[in-house]
């Protein structure tokens, strides 16, 4: 998994690419967690070019909207290939997540 | 269904407990993606298959590979490495009574991950949520019932969000809703994790109701593998026997059984 870090129309978004899995979430969890510090709000996550999101993954953006809530922010997901939306669906949590269809439509929500 | 590609390859496996033969060179395939189910009578070697396949035991000649590598040839390191794919659930749910049921499913997570404890946390309230267990956390295995165990037990198995899954006789002992449930949970994860799970069962309804492929032992031997429309069509003996719930012929002339029993 690689991380890149990015602003659109003055939004931060941080776009993930690769797989989320156990050994990547711990960096995942790094930069996540630093942004929820920094109360960017809103923190837009591009998925468009994640393959592939297991528990552990799904597991950091629940401690990451956790942090997002606490102060009133914005987390949005935006562009998640239809296997990583399913697995988000299955554990109910694509109706707790804000879940955009694409980056754009995320940056102009 | 898509095409087919094997998860696991046997070749020519051979068996023994010390000089008794127990599975002689058998061959087969398990599908990726798909759930696979082996049938046989009690004590023709289903669960010591099981035990080769996820490379606990090894077997006198052959080849097991999983995902194209021959766990049969392997050092533990390897072996270790190709386990973290796996998720087991055998004949007893195995937890460790000193600890909650939260710390029985983080467990192998805070062994072979560097995650966040708080991290862990949330996983493992999914995996127990997930087989019907939100709240339980904090309960040891003794507070729990026998289906609460097994459940307890597949969350676990779960915990490393395994590639396979191996159950041996996961409702046994189960009432027939419990098991119903059981099942139904099996589908859910081949479906949304494309999970690859191989499961030993005697209960005909749970064959009908979870099998993709069907695998029958009978005497070491492989007397058939397909898929479950082929089971239902097919006009092996024994397969007829087990599908007819017809008991076993019998085995002894009455001389035989005289022997047997006056011990001579
Ligand atoms: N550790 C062992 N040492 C020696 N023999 C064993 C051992 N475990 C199993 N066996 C023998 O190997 C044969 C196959 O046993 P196995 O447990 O694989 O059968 P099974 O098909 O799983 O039966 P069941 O349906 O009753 O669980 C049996 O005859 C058994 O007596
Ligand atoms: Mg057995």
């Amino acid at each position: 998994m690689t991380v890149t870090l990015k602003e659109m129309n003055g939004k931060k978004i941080m776009a993930l690419a690769g797989e989320i899995d156990m050994s990547a979430s711990p960096l995942l969890r790094k930069e996540l967690m630093a942004l929820v510090k920094k109360k960017t709000d809103p923190l837009l996550i591009d998925f468009e070019n994640v393959s592939y999101i297991d528990s552990s993954g799904i597991a950091t953006f629940v401690e990451g909207l956790k942090g997002m809530m606490a102060f009133g922010g914005k987390l949005k997901l935006a562009g998640m290939p239809s296997g990583v939306k399913e697995i988000f669906s299955f554990s109910k949590l694509d109706r707790v997540f804000e879940i955009y269809g694409s980056i754009d439509d995320a940056i102009n929500s | 269904m898509t095409e087919m590609e094997d998860a696991i390859k046997v070749n020519n496996l051979v068996t023994h407990y010390g000089d008794r033969v127990i599975l002689k060179s058998i061959s087969f395939a398990v599908p990726r993606g798909q759930t696979t189910v082996i049938l046989g009578g009690s004590g023709c070697g289903k669960s010591t298959l099981l035990k080769h396949l996820i490379g606990l035991l090894r077997p006198t000649s052959g080849q097991i590979l999983i995902n194209n590598g021959n766990i049969a040839a392997m050092n533990e390191g390897e072996l270790d490495e190709i386990r973290k794919k796996m998720g087991v659930l055998f004949q007893g749910a195995a937890l460790l009574n000193s600890m909650t049921l939260a710390d029985n499913v983080a467990l192998p997570l805070r062994e072979h991950t560097k995650l966040e404890d708080s991290t862990i946390q949330i996983m493992v309230r999914m995996k127990l949520d997930l087989v019907g267990l939100s709240g339980f956390e904090h309960f040891f295995p003794s507070q729990l019932s026998g289906g609460m165990k097994k459940r307890a037990g597949l969350a676990r198995a779960m915990a490393l969000d395994p590639e396979f899954l191996f159950f041996d006789e996961p409702s046994a002992g189960l009432d027939p809703v419990t098991a119903a449930g059981l099942d139904k949970l099996i589908l859910k994860l081949r479906d949304v994790f494309k999970m690859t799970i191989v499961v030993v069962t005697h209960e005909l309804p749970s064959v009908f109701m979870i099998a993709d492929y069907v695998i029958m032992l009978d005497l070491g031997d492989v007397v058939f593998a397909g898929t479950l429309d082929e089971l239902r069509i097919s006009e092996h003996p024994r397969v007829r026997m087990f599908l007819e719930r017809r008991p076993e012929t019998e085995v002894y002339s009455p001389e035989d059984y005289f022997r047997f029993i006056a011990g001579d």
